[in-house]
């Protein structure tokens, strides 16, 4: 019961609108998910993590929690939830909420945008309630939170109000109530933090790698499913650990380098692994990174992670964001750095610059089955769909839109493909030849390409892949084509907005510097991974993992030096770049052991 | 590589052709005439009556194992080149055999593919010998309009049989992409003579044919490029206008905004001068699409409000559902900028927010919360 306690918040607050007696429950905290999952992707948009049904057109089990009730009463009971596709359609992801045994006639996930539902009055003891979490369509209904008050006063949906009201509500206080030191917090855990944060403990820091997930990896991960690209460079021995083998993206073989990518992090004794932990604050003083914030995605649970470097691996930049960094977002102006490729124009690199990005996917597969499988209708679907027919998506399933922040509006995004997806699916099962398919797997994970790239000393160009500029810090090589892609939409109207095109350059082999490795103003930070100091056209190349690792692996060992003589990160630059080479170079000559290889 | 020029030479032997020289292998009646007739397939529109006159160019082609096969301009009664072609017959090689293809293929002013057809007496045969069927010249067309084929980036011997072939340096996920794209993009058992038809297409000669018109560009061209169908000549010819020649376009500019694909039209939204945006006239066509165009072009559209006319808010407030979510936000962001509003605007927010049918009400219903 202690910790059922903990894992609730509960309130017993004074705060004026609030009673003694109402009771708060975050979904994400349930007790058993069920077959709904967490989703901590879009906290900063939306305010929490939420619990979702994603179900893929089948009911999910339902998620159940007990909660304490202080008094007897009658209560008025909301949840904050979203119908998800507002329309002329029944909302897609309906569902409704179980108290003690007793489905209430409410159904849920019917309103547009996120918003207290309201679901009547319950009479409740004093003592143990059950909750429970009742799917009614399969189609990711989404609850963020349960709220049983005295009175009669709807929680803010504003959320700003709501964000206020909450924190008065859980009596949280401003500072987490842990505080840790390490000598680098690196946050993020795709390829390029775990490799960061491996590096670094390797040469004796105590690292601390927090990332928002249950497993490694970001987009390489068997929740995402992309396999790695690029090559090794001085890091295979650590890449090696990291990496995947050549399966299609979203093959669920992915599921294989999964465990060798967690089994090999886990193995070293000074790296603290915070999985299920998302960072949601940083704080600089003086331009330099103080502390990092972050909260367990199911518990709320608070720590403040405290260094003297700091490593953004977030793909997004946010700890750069947070902590004030400069960044950059979209498509400079051909201009800029004279980036223009003649042949794709406007595609390539815009006359004006603008606020374009390479788009997000959402992989998925089906698979054929023995007996015949039913898919139901999804109207709410069509529109996205079209006429558009598929029984896989790959790479090619990707959105961007200009409109759309691939941050700000991840969940539309996120959605939009779930959209274009099922409709697409339920086209193809119209014919018969896929009577007998079934939808295998979708993720509800959003694999993105682009969004903040902070700004470093050196911005990379496509301009330096092109020429193969043998940079003098030069610490991450490649040899793989640079690929920028577009949506094919802009060519034909007619298109599916959700499918994109590929151009690519034969580069020479292309060297990154470390100068693109640090933030420019912010003295302690450094970041690896396709969040790195480079512009549009130059992340084209550079963004595939195993590019995105060596610069992990790069910063890891940078971060040893900058201890070593309490310097910062550009201090490596102008005083120890030698040390720092010689360092790398020394990578290649510490030999694979068999077991690894 | 050269077991396949023998071959080939033993083929022209047998079937009557000399190495020397163009084989005299079509005899079709059209060939090395001019053009009277829109080509079999073709992307460009064609005016009835069109004439063309065939004129000689020095640019031309290298085909394997025969040599120069020249390329000629398509001239108008103007004596205004119209397209380019070239009438070329190809040896198409796989495992060793070879057969000849004849194709007439044609290039636009920029060099881009524009058609081609094919002769009845010559007509195109798969691997197995079986001939093209209609539905497979069509496919053709379609693989030939793809400049960025994944032909492009492959060897032949890559693409056969198991196309996915793993590359390490691969693209973000060529492989897996690769079965499906490949299957797809080519006529079923002829990937040899479309992979032979592609690489004519876009090799070298596009750039020789651009610098061509280029040499020969003035104002004339650029206008009636600007005014044809081709998303290729209009964002050419767009990219090449002064401030001056927007404005005195600027009716055929907003025809053009209107009926083009959204990536000329994002290009002219971005591009317009400054000056259009202090004209309600200059300015006003390009609202009247409002609802029509694409999603991207509206957003750009959009970062004008500030100096759009009244009437201009009034239209919009009438076309609500028209707008994305995050559009709909500018839109009304913009208002509450205002110092006032007129009041049948506030009369198109009420109705649209009241409305059941339109997925985004509620944004509007929270503003009305928040500012009436
Ligand atoms: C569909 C698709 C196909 C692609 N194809 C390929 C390919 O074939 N090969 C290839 O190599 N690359 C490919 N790419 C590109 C590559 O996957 C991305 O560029 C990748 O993001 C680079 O890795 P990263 O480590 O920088 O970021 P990510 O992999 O995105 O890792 C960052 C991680 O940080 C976590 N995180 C974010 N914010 C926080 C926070 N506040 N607190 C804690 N954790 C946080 C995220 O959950 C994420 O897992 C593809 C991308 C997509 C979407």
């Amino acid at each position: 019961m202690q910790k059922i306690r903990m894992l609730l918040w509960m309130l017993l607050v004074s705060g004026s609108m609030m009673s003694q007696s109402d009771v708060y429950v975050e979904t994400e905290s349930f007790i058993e998910k069920g077959g709904w999952v967490v989703d901590p992707q879009f906290v900063e948009q939306m305010g929490s993590p939420y619990l979702m049904a994603h179900g893929f057109g089948e009911r999910v089990e339902n998620a159940s929690t007990s909660v304490h009730f202080e008094n007897t009463g009658e209560y008025h009971v909301w949840a904050r939830t979203k119908n998800w596709v507002p329309g002329s359609w029944d909302p897609p992801g309906m569902f409704k909420i179980m108290i003690n045994g007793r489905e209430l006639e409410k159904t849920l996930g019917t309103s547009p945008g996120w918003s207290w539902e309201y679901l009547g009055t319950v009479v409740l003891q004093s003592g143990t309630v059950g909750i429970q979490l009742v799917d009614q369509t399969g189609f990711n209904g989404r609850c963020d939170a349960i709220y049983f008050s005295t009175s009669d006063t709807r929680p803010p949906n504003s959320l700003e109000k709501l964000m206020e009201w909450r924190k008065k509500i859980t009596a949280k206080p401003d500072v987490p109530e842990q505080e840790q030191r390490y000598d680098l917090v690196v946050v993020g855990g795709g390829i390029a933090g775990c490799a960061a944060a491996i590096a670094a403990a390797e040469q004796g820091l105590k690292v601390a790698l927090i990332h928002d997930r249950p497993v490694l990896g970001g987009n390489a991960s068997s929740e995402i499913r992309v396999h790695t690209l690029g090559i090794y460079g001085h890091f295979e021995r650590i890449l090696k650990k990291l990496d995947t083998e050549h399966y299609p993206n979203g093959s669920a073989e992915a599921k294989k380098d999964q465990e060798k990518r967690d089994n090999n992090v886990k193995s070293y004794a000074n790296i603290d692994l915070y999985l299920n932990w998302r960072a949601y604050d940083a704080a600089a003083e003086n331009d330099t990174v103080r502390h990092v914030d972050a909260a367990n995605t199911s518990s709320g649970k608070r720590k403040r992670f405290s260094a003297p470097y700091f490593v953004d691996s977030t793909g997004d930049g946010w700890i750069g964001y947070w902590a004030g960094a400069e960044f950059s977002y979209g498509r400079e102006s051909m201009d800029t750095y004279g980036e223009e490729w003649e042949e794709w124009g406007e595609l390539w690199s815009p006359k004006e610059a603008d606020n374009a990005v390479m788009g997000s996917s959402v992989l998925w597969g089906s698979k054929e089955t023995e007996t015949k499988q039913d898919f139901p209708e999804v109207p709410w679907a069509m529109p996205v769909a079209k006429q558009h027919e598929e029984v896989n998506g790959e790479w090619q399933w990707e959105f961007s839109r200009n409109d759309l922040n691939q941050i700000d509006d991840a969940e539309e995004i996120r959605d939009h493909m779930l959209r274009a997806i099922y409709g697409s699916f339920a086209n193809a099962k119209k014919n018969p030849e896929n009577a007998t398919r079934k939808l295998e797997w979708v993720s509800y994970l959003v694999g993105k390409r682009e969004s903040r790239r902070l700004v470093g000393d050196h911005i990379f160009t496509f301009n330096d892949a092109k020429a193969g500029t043998k940079f003098p810090d030069a610490v991450v090589i490649e040899t793989r084509e640079v690929d920028v892609h577009y949506q094919t939409v802009l060519e034909d109207a007619e298109n599916p907005d959700f499918i994109s095109e590929a151009l690519f350059y034969k580069t020479p082999k292309y060297y990154i510097p470390y100068r693109s490795l640090y933030s420019k103003n912010i003295n302690n930070l450094f970041m690896a991974g396709r969040n790195f100091s480079t512009s549009h056209a130059g992340l084209g190349g550079p963004r595939v993992m195993r590019t995105t690792g060596q610069m992990g692996a790069a910063v890891g060992l940078a971060a040893s030096l900058c201890k070593k003589y309490d310097v910062n990160p550009r201090e490596i630059y102008t005083g120890y770049l030698n040390e720092y080479l010689k360092l790398i170079e020394a990578q290649k000559y510490v030999g694979i052991p068999e077991s690894k290889k | 590589m050269r077991y396949q020029v023998w071959i080939i030479a033993l083929f022209f032997m047998a079937t009557g052709f000399s190495q020397s020289g163009l084989p005299t292998a079509v005899s079709d009646s059209s060939r090395n005439k001019g053009l009277i007739r829109r080509p079999e397939f073709y992307i460009l529109d064609w005016k009835r009556g069109t004439q063309l006159k065939r004129k000689p160019t020095t640019i031309s082609i290298i085909v394997d194992s025969i040599g120069l096969q020249g390329v000629d301009a398509l001239v108008d009664v103007a004596g205004r080149p119209v397209l380019y072609a070239s009438d070329i017959s190809t040896p198409v090689c796989a495992d060793g055999e070879c057969r000849l293809m004849h194709i007439r293929l044609y290039w636009t002013l920029l060099g881009h593919y524009a058609g081609f057809d094919h002769y009845p007496s010559f007509p195109f045969t798969k691997h197995d010998h079986d001939e093209f069927q209609s539905a497979d010249y069509l496919k053709l067309h379609q693989l030939l309009m793809d400049n960025n084929s994944i032909l492009k980036r492959r060897k032949v011997e890559e693409l056969v049989d198991k196309p996915i072939a793993p590359k390490k340096d691969g693209a973000d996920a060529v492989a897996g992409a690769t079965i499906t794209e490949v299957k797809e993009s080519i006529v079923t058992g002829a990937l040899y003579s479309c992979y032979t038809a592609w690489h004519l297409v876009h090799g070298g000669v596009r750039e020789q044919i651009k610098r061509r018109t280029l040499s020969m560009m003035d104002d004339n061209m650029f206008l009636r490029m600007l005014d044809s169908n081709n998303p290729e000549y209009q964002l050419f010819a767009l990219k090449r206008l002064n401030k001056e020649q927007y404005e005195e376009n600027y009716k055929v500019i907003a025809e053009v905004f209107e009926s083009g694909i959204p990536l000329v039209r994002t290009f002219i939204i971005k591009n317009l001068p400054a000056s259009f945006w202090d004209s309600q006239e200059w300015q006003r066509p390009f609202w009247e699409c409002f609802a029509k165009i694409d999603i991207n072009s509206r957003s750009l559209l959009l970062n004008h409000l500030g100096k759009s006319p009244e009437t201009v808010l009034e239209d919009i407030s009438k076309q609500l559902g028209a707008m994305t979510k995050n559009q709909l936000k500018v839109f009304l962001g913009h208002l509450a900028s205002l110092d006032g509003v007129n009041p049948s605007i506030w009369n198109n927010l009420r109705a649209f927010s009241n409305s059941k049918a339109e997925a985004n009400a509620y944004i509007v219903t929270h503003f009305l919360e928040d500012h009436e």
